[in-house]
């Protein structure tokens, strides 16, 4: 059986965080994850790595998420943009909410390199952003950065297992094996061979987020968490310049930011008891969401939206107050008082704090192993760390668009050229899959290479795949073809890769589909079902519908 | 608020590459919006059938793909500045997208902030915009230019009507910067129509480049500078309507005086003719040809007036030529094909403007006809290259030269 220093449960921004950190202080590391990297809360996130704005009133984690972004922008700015800002001020009550904000934010701006708190005439404001409403009577401008988090996930396990650490996807834990109160190993259940595996460990660093708990149970700890979620809507293309904050109806802060090619909508907040595996969107967070960004932005429900998520946070168990004043902060729960000895828990936390919180935990499991090695994770960059990859040169030296070498930068960074080098030798790599991001075959075939994904929905995660405002009703045939290639799937897997891809991407369409996105709809069945027929194979195929999808 | 610190935040846009969109280009963005991916548009592209996806990606990758996101517009230099413009995806657009105008919002945006990926034959042709208010260097000697003139008179057999400028004319004859400066014939050949039918029109004191060049480089600021221009002689002169020969003046002129409420109609010599002169008229104006066989025509269809303008212009074509005795008229099948020579395409990437133009040629040559006729100045100049390089035997004329020539 083999034998680790320490199990990683969770592949989520902290779980890869913590694998990575552990690796790097050389303890010998695995990393276990039931589905994917990024692949639940972290995937569904708005990827804003916070100066903690929301969260004025708790100094040390504005301080703590402040000298995070500055790590990040050192280890990973090829991932990272900067989104300015504007808080649009309707009515005089407005700006007396803003001024504790406007000053606690300023105080640490310098060192993240933005600007203080600028307040803006409404000229200026509708110069920036003329889809404000026109009646506002002055706004605040700030930026903020944001991070692909599926990158940083990938990029942290991919550094974790340069660092010598086992990364497992699919292996999802069936129990946590103790002797005498001390944990010497833990039991998971392999997917993909199909086999119950087991290995030796003396430390477990429980890292499964909206799971957290259930894994404490493996062990029989107690561990308590506020589960609450959050639905973002997403529309495409950016169809506004800058982000933009604004009171929801009940009075929390709301926002719609640029990401990417889209723009992101969120967040609702509601304490929740639901499966996250199988959450959709509600009718009335989309409802909630354009409802209270239409006052600021009056034209939003113009805006083509291409899909809905919905993600679970896992909050520190506080009580009996409003979600809004749980604590952003986190917890590092040591089970040992309770009789639990090796097993480590978080609770709370948030993206931009990730790398402190596996640095605690990291801290804390070397303490009990005895081991003395430093924290390097805030200095170390992660792979593909780079700005200058000369678009220009690259586009002309491969003859591939600029625009695609471009998009590819933004996510692959200093890889790019590695990847365009594989059209030397297959020039009709070069092929464009998906159109909407775009993503050509030689990325693909990388990213199933290099980045162990078992399916379309992880490659959606590595290159953005099907994610545009056709939501893979053009990239989905092919993109399954090359991944049954490349993993020699049957005939019948290859189907199923199909639909499964579809049925998730119906997921996140279907509490929204309207306007547009119905006649995309219609197209994209035609092709599935009307010529690829596969609505007929379905049975033959033994598919299970999820959820999500009606009964037929 | 201080000055100085709404320029930190425009230090901020400019470092992140963030353009905002005016509220009018929202309207753009908005229709492209609606793009359902469907790929129409690529099956109807004269550049995508001309030279291949690969090495322009067509107007879907520019409404799914390249306008997503402004940080990232100036990296599209090197495939929006290989659009015609010529309009067919837009009109083959199930769901109505405006692509040639998300063209012009990027090409701008491009300009703008990263003028060096601009085509180095743009910045050249838009220097002279610049200098002389016309999209060709002007004739350095005027005694030359009315030699030219002459010269083109006699080989056409058309008389001279001198150049006037009349304050409160019915009609502003424009003859846009090719008919001014190059094809004079055209010009001559409207003033010889204009005067026939004893219209009282005017000519601009000074001619000025309508601004469509310029907003089809991406110098918005130009384009803004001539329009204005433009209109302020207009008003001065105090017309009723403006009539032009050239197909893009057209598209461009009815745009902008729309835009900046310019308050009178914008018509296309075709147009005049069969809306303000009237068919009936005209039916009984054209002379007997002397030819002994009847000449055998075709038409090509400017993209600028069947795309841009109104389809019912080619259709007065049609019924203006149906009206000259011993001219009879062949369909083309390449209906709707550009001629290669639109959004300035031809400028900078010769191969891709040839390429776009060897459809049209094959089909011209298709129909048997002699002669190909049709109503732009700068569609007859590519044209009349484009056949020349192939040795071929079809003459071109510009159709205002050709329904000047017929009259008695």
């Amino acid at each position: 059986m083999a034998k680790y220093d320490v199990v990683v449960i969770g592949g989520g921004s902290t779980g890869t965080a913590v694998a990575r950190d552990c690796a790097m202080r050389g303890l010998k590391t695995l990393l276990l994850e039931r589905d994917d990297i990024a692949s639940a809360t972290t995937g569904t996130c708005a990827g804003m790595i916070s100066s903690g704005l929301k969260y004025m009133d708790e100094p040390d984690i504005v301080d703590m998420c402040s000298d995070e972004v500055v790590y990040f922008k050192r280890i990973a700015r090829h991932i990272i943009e900067k989104n300015p800002i504007l808080t649009p001020l309707l009515e005089m009550s407005d700006i007396s909410s803003g001024g504790n904000f406007a000053e606690e934010y300023s105080k640490r701006a310098e060192t993240r390199d933005v600007p203080p708190v600028l307040f803006l005439t409404p000229e200026d404001s509708l110069k920036i952003e003329p889809m404000l409403n026109p009646d506002l009577i002055a706004s605040l401008y700030f930026e903020e950065y944001f991070i692909d988090p599926f990158a940083l996930c990938m990029l942290q396990a991919l550094d974790a297992k340069q660092h010598g650490a086992d990364i497992k996807t699919y292996c999802e834990v069936t129990d946590i094996l103790t002797k005498k109160g001390s944990i010497t190993g833990v039991q998971y259940f392999n997917r993909i061979t199909d086999k119950m595996e087991s290995v030796k460990t003396k430390a477990i660093i429980n890292a499964a987020g909206p799971w957290a708990h259930k894994i404490a149970a493996l062990a029989g700890a107690k561990l308590e968490l506020r589960l609450n979620k959050g639905a973002h809507v997403i529309l495409d293309r950016r169809v506004v310049n800058v982000g933009v904050i604004t009171k929801a109806i009940e009075g929390r802060m709301i926002y719609l930011f640029p990401h990417e090619n889209t723009v992101l909508l969120g967040t609702t907040a509601l304490d929740t008891w639901e499966d996250p595996d199988t959450l959709v969107a509600s009718q009335d967070e989309i409802e909630y969401l354009l409802k209270s960004m239409e006052w600021v932005i009056p034209s939003i429900r113009d805006a083509r939206i291409i899909r809905t998520m919905e993600g679970v946070r896992p909050l520190v168990p506080t009580w009996k107050i409003p979600e809004g004043d749980v604590t952003r902060g986190y917890e590092v729960i040591d089970h040992e008082p309770e009789g639990v000895s090796g097993l480590i828990s978080f609770t709370g936390g948030k993206l931009v704090v990730c790398r402190h919180m596996a640095k605690a935990a990291t801290d804390l499991v070397c303490k009990n192993l005895g081991v003395e090695a430093e924290c390097k994770t805030h200095i170390e960059p992660l792979p593909g760390n780079s700005d200058d990859v000369d678009i220009l040169a690259l586009a002309k030296e491969y003859g591939v668009s600029q625009h695609t070498v471009e998009r590819m930068r933004a996510r692959r960074g200093s890889e790019t050229a590695t990847i365009l080098e594989l059209t030397r030798n297959h020039p009709e790599w070069k092929t464009t899959i998906c159109t909407c991001e775009p993503v050509i075959e030689a990325e693909l075939r990388y990213a199933i290479r290099e980045t162990f994904p078992q399916t379309l929905n992880d490659l959606r995660r590595r290159v953005r795949l099907g994610t545009g405002p056709c939501q893979g009703t053009f990239c989905t045939f092919k993109a399954a073809s090359i991944l049954a290639e490349e993993l020699e799937l049957s005939g019948a897997d290859f189907q199923l890769e199909i639909v499964d891809f579809l049925a998730e991407r119906w997921k996140g369409k279907r509490q929204s589909i309207r306007g547009e996105q119905i006649a995309q709809e219609e197209l994209a069945q035609g092709i599935y079902a009307c010529v690829g027929n596969l609505d007929q194979a379905l049975e033959e195929l033994d598919y299970d519908l999820k959820p999500w999808e009606e009964v037929l | 608020m201080s000055e100085e610190e709404y320029r930190t935040v425009l230090a901020t846009l400019k470092e992140e590459a963030i353009y905002p969109y005016t509220e009018d280009e929202m309207q753009v963005v908005k229709s492209v919006e609606s793009c359902i991916n469907c790929g129409l548009c690529i099956q109807h592209c004269p550049v995508v059938a001309a030279v291949g996806l690969d090495r322009f990606s067509g107007p879907r990758s520019i409404a799914v793909e390249l306008s997503r996101s402004p940080p990232e517009y100036w990296t599209t230099a090197d495939v929006v500045y290989l659009c015609t413009g010529c309009g067919t995806c837009r009109e083959v657009c199930p769901k109505d997208v405006d692509i040639p105008e998300i063209v012009n919002l990027i090409r701008a945006r491009i300009f703008k902030h990263r003028p060096d990926l601009v085509p180095k034959q743009l910045h050249a042709a838009d220097a002279i915009i610049i200098e002389h208010g016309l999209a060709f260097v002007p004739w350095e000697d005027p005694e030359e230019k009315v030699e030219s003139r002459d010269m083109r008179l006699e080989r056409l057999g058309l008389r001279y009507i001198p150049d006037q400028v009349v304050k409160g004319a019915d009609v502003l004859f424009y003859p846009g910067c090719q008919a001014e400066e190059r094809a004079q014939e055209v010009k001559e050949s409207a003033k010889i129509i204009l005067d026939y039918f004893k219209v009282k029109f005017t000519l601009l004191e000074e001619m000025n480049c309508c601004g469509l060049p310029a907003t089809l480089l991406g110098d918005d600021k130009t384009a803004l500078e001539l329009a204005l221009k433009l209109k302020k002689k207009v008003k001065d002169l105090g017309v009723k309507m403006l009539v032009t020969t050239c197909a893009g003046c057209t598209s461009n002129l009815a745009r902008i005086a729309e835009r900046d409420a310019w308050g009178i109609p914008v018509y296309h010599m075709l147009e005049y003719l069969v809306e303000e002169i009237g068919i009936a008229k005209l039916s009984s104006t054209f002379k007997r040809n002397t030819e002994e066989k009847p000449l055998k025509v075709t038409l090509h269809d400017p993209c600028h007036l069947i795309k841009h303008t109104s389809r019912i212009t080619m259709d007065y074509a049609g019924q203006i030529l149906s009206l000259i005795p011993d001219v009879e008229v062949t369909q083309s099948f390449a209906h709707d094909s550009c001629c290669g020579g639109g959004g300035l395409v031809s400028y900078h990437a010769a191969d891709v403007a040839r390429a776009v133009m060897k459809e049209n040629l094959a089909a011209i040559e298709e129909t048997g006809a002699s002669r190909v006729v049709t109503p732009c100045p700068l569609c007859t100049a590519q044209l009349e290259d484009n056949l020349f390089r192939q040795g071929s035997s079809v003459e071109v004329d510009d159709m205002t030269v050709f329904i000047a020539q017929r009259l008695p």
